[in-house]
Order: structure tokens, then sequence, then C-alpha cells
């Protein structure tokens, strides 16, 4: 290359991405009632008899409203199903190597997707009884669950 | 829809997310951004078969597919052919931060060009009704330069 390659550096950079996330009428009270009064809140729908969480507006499965079905859940339920991060990359929400399992609360039919806490990685177990521990600080959104544990019950 | 209580707690979330990134120049867009860090020098590339030039420069002529290896200074003058005048302004890609609006950009042919694009930069224009196509223009560089396009830091206007 008769220009030679001498010229050529690299220039450190970082891109921006500005980014608004509305949680919506639902959402809100879900995270203000984490937030406020610990109190994980599920949406029920009598007809299908099913408690679900992430709490939404409307059944899945007969698309009854349920903007007013509100229950609350134990804190405590079992793992249905987990997998383990050993990739780092910028925005997780923790160091790899943890574990993001999906729990299924004690009073709701479906599971809530979130971090657990049992150590090493290796000692997770889908059926794991397991407890949610709330954040120190406010969050304003679903980390006010600052993890799960196991519940030592 | 049902209509809810006026009073509820909304949760809205704003972030920006910063992610590194990092940009190889390759060989004409390290020189022409080193003689922009280090001589406060705008240089374009030639073409030795058609003798336009390159702004910004590339390594090989986009007409005749030869090596374009000549460089020459242009400007620091130039003539604004093409302006904007921006009164909503969308976040800076590479902070996100917003500029303050209005502002205004345009396209000046450097002195010395042949057949280059003509460069764009903000133009720092104290009053808006004075720019027009036409109007005379220096290049202003910035105090701090880091070998980016930024380290022109604006347009401005001639007396």
């Amino acid at each position: 290359m008769s220009e030679g390659a001498d010229n050529a550096f690299v220039v450190e950079g970082r891109m921006a991405l500005p980014y608004q996330y509305f949680a919506g009428a639902t959402g809100s009270t879900f995270i203000v009632a984490l937030r406020d009064e610990h109190k994980i809140l599920g949406v029920r729908c009598e007809k299908c008899n099913k408690t679900f969480i992430p709490p939404r507006q409307t059944c899945e499965r007969c698309f009854a409203d349920l903007t007013d079905n509100w229950v609350e859940l134990e804190p405590t339920g079992k793992v249905t199903g987990f997998t383990v991060i050993r990739y780092a990359e910028p925005y997780q929400p923790k160091t790899p190597p943890y574990v993001l399992a999906l729990i299924q609360l004690d009073g709701a039919d479906t599971p809530l997707a979130h971090i657990l806490e049992c150590g090493d990685v290796d000692n997770a177990r889908v059926g794991m009884r397991v407890r949610a521990v709330f954040a120190d600080e406010p969050k304003d959104n679903i980390l006010e669950i600052r993890h799960f544990e196991p519940a030592g019950e | 829809m049902r209509e809810k209580d006026s009073d509820q707690e909304l949760i809205v979330s704003r972030q920006v997310l910063s992610i590194p990134q990092r940009f190889a120049t390759g060989p004409a867009m390290g020189r022409f951004l080193r003689e922009l860090r280090d001589n406060k020098r705008i240089m374009a590339n030639k073409c030795p078969k058609c003798g336009r030039h390159q702004l910004p420069p590339r390594e090989v002529c986009a007409v005749c597919r030869v090596e374009a290896t000549e460089w020459e200074e242009l400007g620091p003058e130039g003539t604004v052919r093409d302006f904007d005048v921006v009164y909503y302004a969308s976040p800076d890609p590479l902070t996100g931060d917003t500029r303050e609006t209005p502002y205004v950009a345009c396209w000046a042919d450097l002195d010395g060009t042949q057949g280059a694009a003509p460069l764009w930069h903000l133009l720092d224009a104290p009053d808006l009704s004075q720019v027009r196509s036409g109007l005379r223009v220096r290049v202003v560089f910035a105090e701090e330069r880091t070998g980016r396009i930024e380290d022109i830091q604006h347009f401005e206007i001639i007396e």
C-alpha cells in the first residue's frame, strides 16, 4: 500500500442511545406496590381460574378486562427453569456469572423471570424454593425486587 | 379503555445508554483526521487520473477506480452552497445530548476544491437572517483535538 498504513489509527468513541420506557397504568401500579409496600401484585381472571404475573390488562385466554382484579402474591415461590449468564457485556444487571430464573410465586399460575442468588451458580435447581429480597433504594423498575434467594424452609 | 384514577403515579424510565465503540480510520481517513488534529489542516486527496479532490478522502477515486495518493490542503475558507436551519434537534448519537435550537448546519465548498463534495458542518450564525448560499465562511478548529470531525468546531462567517 503506497499510502502506508502508518496513517491509520483507532478513534475510541461512545454511542449514546437515549430511550424512554413507559410502564403503563397496569405496570405502574405493579411497580409502585413493589416500591412502596413491598407487595407483589398479580391479576386474576376468575373465569379462567388463572393468576398472572407480571400483571396484564386483559386475560390472555378470554380477553376479559382484568384492570381491577388485583391479587397480592406471596414473596415465595419455586424455580421452574433457569439459565446461567456467563458472558459479560455492558448494561447487565449483575457481573456474570449469575443465574436468571423463572420463578412461579405461590398463588401465581405464570412464572416471573428474575435474578436468583444462590451462592455458586451450580447450586441452582429446578424446584428450588425461593424468596424475594427487596431493594433498599427506590428503583422504579422490576429491580425493586433485588433478587430471589433460597427460602431456607 | 376504562377511566383511570387521574392521580395515579405513572412510571416512566428515561435513560441514556452509552455504548463503547471503536472506529478504525484506515490510511486515508487516518491521514485526514491526523492532519485536523495535529496541524489544523483540511486535507483532501486527489485522483492522479481525473484530478478530482475527495473530501472526506477515500483510498480509491470513486470515478476512475485508481488509487488516490496525492494530498492537497483545502480551505480553510469556503463558500456556503446549501444550509439547514434546524428547529428540532434529534439527539447527538455520540453523546445523547440535544443541541440548542435553532442552529444552522451548512455544506460549504472549500477554496481550492476541484470536484470534492462540500464539507458539512455547523455554522455559527448569531443572526439567522444573515445565512444564505454564497456566504463566505471559515473553519474554526477546536482547542482540544482528538482526531475526529469535531476537531472542526464549526464554520464562522467572514465579515
